[in-house]
């Protein structure tokens, strides 16, 4: 019965639906499956199966923001049984991930917070119009080890050395590693503010994350 | 006959404006900033202020669309280059913002700078297909929080062509306005004569940027035209299907007429679009696709369909370098836009999904544009009428060598003779070092820049706007 549960969650999020995953994750809360064994047996494992047909070329990045959404919403609904049980995901990484203040450009951050989600890290999305001081904020209190800065503009990309040094300021910096991205950032831009990685596009950026964080 | 083609039969165009309707009445529109909100409430649109989002009553819709005026000229600091709206030809702005400049002596991919802009428009100034200036690249040496006035500046020296540019944000208004007034020669002369525009776009889907809109805005002062570019991608900020990318690109186009022409009725608008499509494995912005010429194209009926003067994006590439790719795309995306009879396509000169300016770029794409001219341009009747009498008179085995209609057609617009691309036979181009396009048009480029700049302006406006700067600087840096 529960190998049939996992094997329904896995399709579900092979299939990108989301309403379908969240009623089986309803369904395994009514049946007092442990939402841990839930997320690693039966939804991680379908994640897994698009993200290897995506590295062959079989799926497209839709897809796969399809089944990150579809598990992100199932993980949703076992939250407060995870909660009530003191029971926490095994991530890759915490990161907090956001547009700088006076950028309202969000398509390119929502694109990385997603795959970042979608391969296994725990995802903050600040939204657009962050001050460095939420950037830290968050960062403190959900225990980030990466921090990914967003701008679209060159005259909002300023910002991205703003959130390193609040980081740096707040004394964080030493255990958070910042990755920057956006149309007008470089790698020599990168280097020349201090960020521990660049991202070009949202593939690269995930594989740049897992490097930093060892995964 | 000339050749028009469009990708929105009648009923097609009905179908997009009303479903931008719907849009814009049931979905609506978040704006951010202070004037938008209060100006959209008092003209009857429900407002809800804790979300930042108007509704659009289609009664209002129409209403402010019939105020737009129709045709007005796009003044010049030379009078002449002065371009009419509506155009019966399609011509070319140069491509702007963008974040680098491809270094002209190392071939470097750096960031740009006001020097690369006031170079760049020099080459512009002397292609021919090109009637509007706008700063190519973002001053990356001019201070973020004035930015936008050091590139106005740039362009306001190097070009004598129309221009337009942007701004960011209120604070800026004054000092953009008091450069544009001397430089104009006086407030009504900016008014009445409107030698710059101000390009909008809008964030997809369905956002307005507070501080530049509400900047806009307060330049209705001066009368200042409005480009409304639209910029929704299929599939990321906009819908996979383009049909509806093309509904939603015409609802943030409307939104956008409608609080400029509240706040300033009657004040210029142009209809525009910079659409473009995913790329469906990185998620990355593509802008030099068969797609975006589609859009490109659908957008210019539109705006046609308004009666509005219709310009669109086109000669866009993501090539990574000068080259063919890049030659391919800008063509692709050229083509549509221009048989649809676009007044304007923007523009020439980068690469890079319109992020790397290059400067022999934009000599070949106004060589690019003249083939597209030609095209569209089509087929001609003969002036008397008779296509048979030439041949009767040459007759059967004979040939047209020293006829003189041939020698009149060896003259005329009838034959397209490029200025960049060479025709030699294959020894002698051999000889001549192996001419190509690019090399010619760096030819041409080392060539304009060696010699003086077009129509610099005088050292007592210079002074000034120097000072204007400096202000700007001081005060908002």
């Amino acid at each position: 019965m529960t190998e049939k549960l996992f094997t329904a969650m896995r399709q579900s999020v092979i299939d990108g639906d989301p309403d379908v995953a969240m009623e089986l994750a309803r369904q395994a809360l009514a049946s007092g499956v442990d939402p841990l064994a839930a997320i690693d047996e039966g939804y991680v494992p379908g994640i897994h199966v698009v993200g290897d047909q995506f590295h062959t070329g079989e799926l497209f990045l839709p897809d796969m923001m399809a089944a990150a959404q579809a598990m992100q919403k199932a993980i949703a609904v076992l939250e407060p049984e995870m909660a009530a049980r003191a029971a926490h995901r095994h991530v890759l990484g915490r990161v907090v991930i956001g547009t700088v203040k006076g950028d309202i450009h969000e398509i390119g951050k929502n694109l990385v917070g997603m795959m970042l989600m979608a391969n296994g890290f725990e995802v903050h999305d600040l939204g657009v119009d962050v001050a460095p001081e939420r950037f830290v904020e968050v960062a403190r209190e959900v225990g980030a080890n990466v921090v990914g800065v967003s701008a679209l503009l060159t005259t909002t990309m300023v910002g991205q050395r703003a959130v390193i040094q609040q980081l740096a300021d707040a004394g964080l910096r030493d255990g958070v590693k910042v990755i920057v991205g956006g149309a007008p950032v470089t790698r020599a831009w990168a280097d020349e503010i201090g960020a521990d990685g660049f991202g070009e596009d949202a593939v690269g950026a995930v594989a740049v994350a897992r490097t930093l964080v060892g995964a | 006959m000339r050749y028009a083609a469009g990708f929105l039969s009648e009923t097609d165009q009905d179908r997009v404006h009303e479903a931008s309707l719907r849009i814009l009445a049931e979905t609506g529109v978040r704006f951010h900033g202070e004037r938008a909100l209060p100006l959209l409430a008092a003209a009857g649109a429900p407002v809800d202020a804790d979300a930042g989002i108007a509704r659009f009553p289609r009664a209002l819709v129409e209403a402010t669309l019939a105020t737009a005026p129709r045709e007005f000229v796009l003044g010049a600091r030379d009078p002449a280059h002065d371009y009419a709206l509506p155009s019966p030809v399609t011509r070319y702005a140069i491509d702007g913002t963008a974040a680098f400049v491809i270094d002209f002596e190392t071939g470097e991919r750096r960031y740009g700078t006001r020097r690369d802009s006031e170079l760049a428009l020099r080459v512009f100034q002397v292609a021919d297909m090109g009637v509007m200036a706008w700063a190519p690249v973002t001053a990356s040496d001019a201070p973020a929080g004035t930015r936008a006035l050091h590139e106005f500046v740039a362009m306001l020296r190097a070009s004598s062509k129309h221009g337009q540019h942007e701004l960011h944000t209120r604070e800026q208004v004054p000092y953009l306005a008091d450069a544009l007034t001397v430089v104009g020669g006086g407030a009504e002369a900016v008014r009445g004569r409107h030698p710059w525009s101000l390009i909008y776009c809008p964030v997809a889907p369905l956002v307005h940027d507070g501080p530049m809109l509400d900047a806009y805005l307060d330049l209705g002062s001066l009368d200042l035209p409005v480009m409304i570019m639209p910029m929704p991608v299929t599939g990321t900020t906009g819908p996979a299907g383009l049909m509806a990318n093309v509904a939603l690109a015409n609802a943030e186009a409307l939104s956008s007429i409608v609080v400029y022409q509240l706040a300033h009725p009657g004040r210029p608008v142009i209809y525009s679009s910079a659409t473009g499509s995913m790329d469906f494995r990185t998620g990355a912005y593509l802008g030099g696709t068969p797609e975006m010429g589609i859009m490109s194209a659908a957008l210019v009926t539109m705006g046609r369909f308004y009666g509005l003067p219709a310009t669109a994006a086109g000669c866009t590439s993501d090539a990574l370098e000068p080259g063919p790719e890049a030659v391919i795309e800008k063509l692709v995306t050229m083509l549509p836009p221009a048989s649809a009879g676009a007044d304007i396509v923007v523009g020439l000169g980068e690469i890079q999904g319109d992020q790397a300016l290059v400067l022999e770029q934009i000599l070949v794409d106004n060589e690019l544009a003249h083939y597209v001219e030609r095209l569209v341009e089509g087929i001609a009747q003969p002036a008397d009428g008779d296509l048979v009498a030439e041949i009767a008179a040459i007759g059967p085995g004979g040939n047209f060598l020293a006829d003189p209609a041939t020698r009149r057609a060896a003259r005329s617009r009838e034959h397209l003779a490029p200025a960049l691309i060479g025709r030699h036979a294959y020894e002698a181009w051999r000889d001549l070092g192996s001419p190509s396009m690019y090399g010619l048009a760096r030819e041409k480029v080392q060539e304009i820049l060696a010699g003086p700049v077009i129509d610099p302006l005088p050292q007592a406006v210079e002074a000034e706007l120097e000072r204007i700067l400096a202000a700007a600087d001081s005060e908002l840096a």
